[in-house]
């Protein structure tokens, strides 16, 4: 009779091994676990943009270096040539996390968080999670680039590209180069903390990562956490550029840290740009004198529409998107250029 | 020995931490007019530059007759120079030349200079580095034919005659950002000298930079050989130089005017024997075009 008990609680055993998942306290999320990962372990489609490592050459290692300074070396294990020599990636990008709230590109919050991070305004979207966005080149990009956009709208690697080539008037990346930025890009990607998930909608995630749980409706709760796209609207400079735009009343405290974290991030001692801006008086009377006028010294005329390359001088300005700039920071910018000219 | 090295990795060691907060645009060029200031290029930056010393503008070779020295050339340079990182630039130039001594003979003349120049030191906001240090190497090398008259430093008996070296200390400080000083001393050594001239000349630098708006600003400077042979007794005068630069979005456009006769330091230190108060002074212009490499 033990010896049939035995078997009993022995059965009983097997079955709730193997109806249960391998975690017997059931599935935790931790913060630091990767969001693509998760989704895929909720039944999402295979990822599109894992990186070929069988070529030869491809690292993280290496990718890292081209995004921060354009080098890397090959595959012969010589250094290739500099991808451009007028910008590197981070020129325009950050790859830290810049926005408080995944769900929306609103500059105002971002010029609170990455003041308070330390990393500069730019006009490129971090590529932090770059990963985890299905769609590039949004928006008014096609204004700008034409039908070069419609290759690279829904694919990383095309977007690299175009990035490459036409952003950073450099040279195409070659395979092992683009593999490898795609795999550092892999050791950036979003993770589940980063979506400040409330308690409720974790333990959602959780159950359906138990198996208790629909796992469709917790991939889209996922995915309403953040966006998979950067929206971009290109704005034009006010109608009167004397008056600025109606309506706005700018803030130098605000401008002060645009200035900061966005002008001189490329023009302070000429780092990228080979226009110098610096804290001084004249500078800033310069700046005010030009704000007005409809040359690439104007302020207003160069945040909405950038500079463009030219023969023998491929470092030029991208413009700020409303997405990056609002009407109502430039207003802020002014103010605080006009407040420092008048000192 | 040891206190030299000791003294080397202390000022390393103080540029590494100069990386915080550094004073930017002490001068707007790596040269004030004559001299070179403590600016060097940045890493990766290529700089093509163009510069040109005019003849006489008054005096006996100066006036209508030669339109104030617009239809002569005292000196043309042009060459490159790039910047290995932030705080180290070398530079090759070819410059025609235009070193005369007082008895009307040559000086070193048609050369190829190879320029060296490392910031030691980057001032700083806070003061704790209260100004910037540079040195500087210039090694000049001329091609000229060699001429068959012993009396001539062109005779070039031995290869090493066609070369003469400068080095340089400088120190800059930005009072404000309307005011530059910089003060420097250097040593020239030519490898032959014409008879009772000598090798070795220890010379004295003053520059300032005066900035009227963000477009204009002032420069001048001076060298000063301190040799009791270069006086104005003997026919040798301080190269004087004062210009106005133009800065046009990236661009900084130098016009000046000097005494000065040759571009380079191992010629104008020795070989100024023009003086501005005969009208022997000339228009100069600089061109400076950067690049990223």
């Amino acid at each position: 009779m033990k010896f049939l008990y035995l078997l009993i609680i022995l059965g009983l055993f097997g079955w709730w091994f193997t109806e249960k998942p391998m975690d017997p306290a059931g599935v935790t999320l931790t913060e630091d676990a990767s969001l693509a990962e998760v989704l895929s372990q909720l039944g999402a489609e295979d990822h599109p943009f894992r990186p070929d490592t069988t070529i030869p050459g491809v690292s993280v290692a290496r990718g890292a270096s081209l995004v921060h300074t354009g080098f890397a070396e090959g595959p012969n294990g010589k250094r290739a040539s500099k991808q451009s020599a007028n910008f590197v990636c981070t020129s325009c990008h950050n790859t830290v996390r810049e926005d408080p709230d995944l769900r929306v590109a609103d500059p105002e919050a971002r010029l609170d968080y990455v003041v308070q991070q330390g990393v500069p305004f730019l006009q490129g979207t971090t590529l932090y999670g770059a990963i985890n966005r299905r769609h590039f080149y949004n928006g008014d990009y096609q204004q700008k680039y034409g039908e070069l956009v419609f290759a690279a709208r829904d694919n990383l690697r095309e977007a690299i590209q175009l990035c490459a080539t036409e952003c950073a008037q450099g040279r195409a990346l070659e395979d092992w180069e683009l593999e490898s930025i795609v795999a550092y890009l892999w050791t950036i990607d979003l993770k589940i903390g980063d979506l400040r998930l409330t308690d409720e909608d974790k333990m959602s995630i959780e159950d359906a990562l138990d198996g208790k749980g629909n796992k469709t409706a917790a991939r889209k709760l996922i995915q309403s956490y953040y966006l998979d796209y950067s929206p971009a609207t290109f704005l034009k400079p006010p109608a009167n550029r004397t008056e600025g735009y109606e309506d706005i009343v700018g803030r130098p405290d605000r401008g002060s840290m645009i200035y900061e974290s966005s002008c001189l991030y490329c023009h302070e001692n000429a780092r990228y740009a080979f226009f110098r801006l610096d804290d001084s008086k004249n500078t800033f009377q310069y700046l005010k004198k030009h704000m007005d006028r409809y040359t690439r010294y104007s302020l207003y005329q160069v945040a909405r529409y950038g500079t463009s390359p030219m023969p023998g001088k491929r470092t030029y300005m991208p413009n700020y998107t409303e997405q990056k700039m609002t009407d109502q920071q430039l207003e802020d910018l002014r103010a605080y250029i006009e407040a420092k000219a008048a000192e | 020995m040891r206190t030299m090295l000791s003294m080397l990795a202390l000022i390393f060691g103080t540029v590494t931490m100069s990386a915080q907060e550094p004073i930017y645009t002490t001068f707007k060029d790596t040269r004030v007019i004559n001299t070179h200031s403590t600016e060097t290029l940045g890493r990766r930056k290529l700089d093509v530059r163009i510069s040109h010393r005019f003849g006489d503008i008054a005096g006996d070779r100066g006036g209508f007759k030669t339109f104030y020295g617009l239809e002569t050339a005292a000196d043309v340079l042009i060459g490159v120079e790039y910047g290995i990182s932030d705080n180290v630039m070398v530079g090759l130039h070819r410059a025609k030349g235009g070193g005369q001594l007082p008895d009307g003979t040559t000086g070193l003349n048609q050369l190829l200079n190879g320029v060296a120049k490392v910031r030691l030191l980057r001032q700083s906001t806070d003061d704790s580095r209260p100004v910037s240090l540079a040195v500087l190497g210039v090694a000049s090398l001329s091609t000229a034919e060699a001429v068959d008259n012993e009396d001539l430093i062109q005779n070039f008996a031995e290869f090493a005659h066609r070369l003469a070296y400068h080095g340089q200390a400088i120190a800059a400080r930005k009072f404000s950002d309307n005011f530059s000083l910089q003060a420097s001393l250097g040593y020239t050594y030519r490898n032959v000298v014409p008879f009772e001239d000598e090798n070795g000349i220890f010379s004295a630098g003053l520059a300032t930079r005066i900035q009227i708006s963000r477009v204009f600003g002032i420069v001048l400077d001076a060298a000063v050989p301190v040799s009791n042979m270069r006086t104005a007794d003997n026919g040798f005068y301080p190269a004087i130089g004062v210009g106005v630069e133009i800065e046009t979005g990236g661009h900084v456009f130098q016009i000046n005017l000097t005494n000065a006769t040759q571009i380079m330091e191992t010629g104008y230190i020795p070989y100024t024997t023009s003086n501005w108060l005969d009208g022997e002074f000339r228009f100069g212009f600089t061109i400076s075009r950067p690049f990223n490499l």
